[in-house]
């Protein structure tokens, strides 16, 4: 997977990164609207991380640049504005999703993931980690390819796991990636003890294996080493 | 019916003075004519007498019965004890007015062929007193004409004169430093006004800027905030990668918490200084009982965290046209608030009808909500909210002028939105 990163702070640049290196991805980066423009010409990605406050011009140029280009790349959008009109001038110029900083670096992953999963497979939606499958589209888990009954939420934070895999993930992210646009308003994590019990749970029933490691203090991983 | 109105302090003390200068005036006048006419009498006696004196060579004795029988208010008495001449009042019964009649009489010695005898003149007041008192309303008439000339005309004056003032007055009033309406003076001629207007320009100018300022520094320090934050959440993402000890773990947890809680203070701090500038202008037609119960369950959630049950009760369909951001913000902040302030495994009720929305959660003691109210106030060091979720429901009802009422009741705090003040 590639992907340009198109951000003139360097430091939140690295940061990023290295947080998705081991995930398989390999990430380019320009630090204004120039340099993107002129690598979106040469070269074609499978995302691209979009900040609108460039020190040369408005991310929106960029947008524009990718539309009089006929290029499909998906855009995400990271930018430090919270505007509804920003967002919705974002959407209206191709761009697919929004991200406000400061953002949880796991948080960004799976939404890059999702967003790939969009557009390479229209129609076919599947993770797979093992023996566990997670058909994105119908909303089903199987182990084994036996199906397994899981709410929404269950679903939510397992390819939030699955997605950030081998990584430590603080009960902040879980809890503000399960609670989406009410992620300000939470006020304690306890909530997500009970869906990590479940789906320990379920994946135990089922014959499944025990992915999900607790780390003490901090929060859990979905270790692929058992 | 006292007033301090300019007009009627006025108007008050020139009522005032006028009423003086009658009762002083009309009396006054009244006995100085009388005084003026009676020193007239006086004259015109002795010059009576004079002329009689003039005749006195071509006078004889035998013709004083004579002189007595056909003057009526001139007679020549026998001598007496008169010394010099003598004027002074007296009342005689007029036969044909059939009345009390005042005289003014001079009596005088004279000589008469060589003998002294009296002369007696007298002329009648009556006229005196018709005449003071004509004269005193007269001049009474005239000037209560003057003075409610003068004081109509005044008011009169005055209304047109101080209309720019009041005008000023009116939209100095009006004005809301953080609303959008800035006056505008009616023009005026008269120097002290227009000073004064301008003056109240340029005040209300400079500390429009200053606000603005204020605001503009709050929301770019917020934002600056928002990279370093950032940065430091990152950092602390990449510290949980690595192998820590029992005690580091618990020790990055606790900065976790922090930089989490930074973040949200200042995501607060943006959205209160975004509620004040941009004022959400767009209205839609709004359920608040949708928006309440697309929330409930995840609010459900985090008050179950805390060991608070949360009920609600749909009363009714409150619709009403507003902005729906704010009403989510609202109704976010209500509950998190409700839930931050509830005494542990207490109760939480929220209650939605057609014109009010009702939060009810268990409490210890009455807040102190002026001083809540306030940002960054907190209830008690324990709570681990940051205050600004009042400050952001209190703005919002402002801006919708919806109204916001609190009261303690039986150990429930209880918050009432009420979204159609207008109409009781």
């Amino acid at each position: 997977m590639k992907i340009l990163i198109i951000e003139d702070e360097l430091q939140i640049t690295a940061g990023i990164k290295s947080y998705l290196k081991p995930h398989g991805v390999h990430c380019e980066s320009v630090a204004t609207t120039q340099a993107a423009i002129e690598k979106i010409g040469l070269y074609d990605y499978d995302c691209i991380l979009l900040d609108l406050m460039l020190p040369d011009g408005d991310g929106f140029e960029v947008l524009k640049a990718l539309k009089k280009c006929g290029k499909t790349e998906g855009v995400i959008i990271i930018s430090a504005k919270e505007n509804l009109d920003t967002r919705i001038e974002g959407f209206n110029l191709g761009a697919d999703d929004y991200l406000t900083k400061p953002f949880h670096l796991s948080e960004l992953l799976v939404r890059i993931q999702a967003l790939i999963r969009r557009k390479n497979f229209k129609g076919y939606n599947m993770v797979r980690f093992n023996e566990i499958g997670v058909d994105i589209l119908a909303k089903t888990v199987t182990v084994n390819d036996v199906p397994i009954e899981f709410t929404k939420k269950e679903i939510d934070l397992l390819l939030f796991l699955i997605g950030n895999q081998n990584k430590v993930l603080s009960k902040a992210a879980i809890a503000e990636h399960l609670s989406g646009d009410l992620a300000d308003m939470l006020d304690n994590y306890d909530f997500i003890y009970a869906h990590i019990k479940n789906l320990k749970k379920k994946f135990h029933a089922a014959g499944g294996g025990d992915y999900i490691k607790t780390i003490y203090g901090l929060g859990y991983k979905w270790d692929d080493q058992q | 019916m006292t007033s301090n109105k300019l007009l009627s302090k006025s108007s008050r003390a020139l009522l005032l003075f006028s009423v003086i200068l009658l009762v002083i005036a009309g009396p006054v006048v009244y006995v100085m004519t009388n005084r003026l006419y009676l020193e007239e009498v006086d004259q015109t006696l002795l010059l009576l007498k004079l002329e009689f004196e003039q005749n006195e060579g071509t006078f004889k004795s035998a013709e004083i019965p004579q002189w007595n029988k056909y003057n009526k208010n001139a007679k020549i008495y026998p001598p007496g004890d008169l010394k010099k001449d003598t004027l002074f009042s007296v009342v005689y019964f007029d036969k044909m007015e059939k009345e009390d009649e005042p005289y003014r009489e001079l009596n005088a010695p004279v000589i008469i062929d060589g003998k002294p005898y009296i002369y007696m003149a007298r002329i009648n007041l009556i006229e005196k007193r018709n005449l003071a008192l004509g004269v005193a309303i007269l001049f009474t008439a005239v000037i209560i004409l003057l003075l409610a000339g003068i004081f109509l005309l005044n008011k009169y004056l005055s209304q047109k004169i101080w209309k720019p003032f009041y005008d000023t007055l009116r939209q100095i009033e009006a004005f809301e430093i953080d609303k959008d309406l800035v006056p505008s003076f009616l023009p005026t001629k008269i120097e002290e006004f227009s000073r004064l207007n301008k003056s109240l320009g340029n005040l209300i100018e400079k500390n429009i800027a200053i606000y603005k300022n204020q605001r503009e520094f709050v929301e770019n320090a917020a934002h600056e905030l928002q990279t370093p934050l950032a940065l430091f959440q990152g950092r602390i993402d990449n510290l949980m990668q690595m192998q820590l000890t029992r005690e580091q773990a618990e020790i990055l947890e606790a900065l976790n918490a922090d930089v989490g809680r930074l973040n949200r203070l200042n995501k607060n701090l943006l959205l209160l200084s975004k509620i004040e500038k941009d004022h959400f202008f767009k209205t839609e037609h709004v359920s608040v009982n949708e928006h309440a119960e697309k929330i409930l369950p995840f609010f459900k959630e985090q008050a179950s965290g805390r060991g608070l049950s949360v009920t609600y009760r749909n009363d009714g369909i409150l619709a009403i046209n507003s902005n729906p951001v704010l009403v989510e913000v609202l109704l976010n902040n209500l509950f998190q608030n409700a839930i931050r302030h509830s005494a542990a495994n207490g109760k939480i009720m929220v209650t939605i009808d057609e014109r009010r929305v009702t939060f009810k959660n268990s409490g210890v003691s009455e807040l102190n909500i002026e001083r809540l109210f306030n940002r960054f106030a907190k209830v008690a060091s324990s709570t681990k909210g940051n205050g600004l979720g009042l400050a952001i429901i209190r703005k919002i009802t402002e801006l919708n002028q919806w109204g916001m009422h609190y009261t303690f009741v039986d150990g429930f705090h209880i918050f009432v939105i009420d979204f159609t003040p207008g109409d009781q």
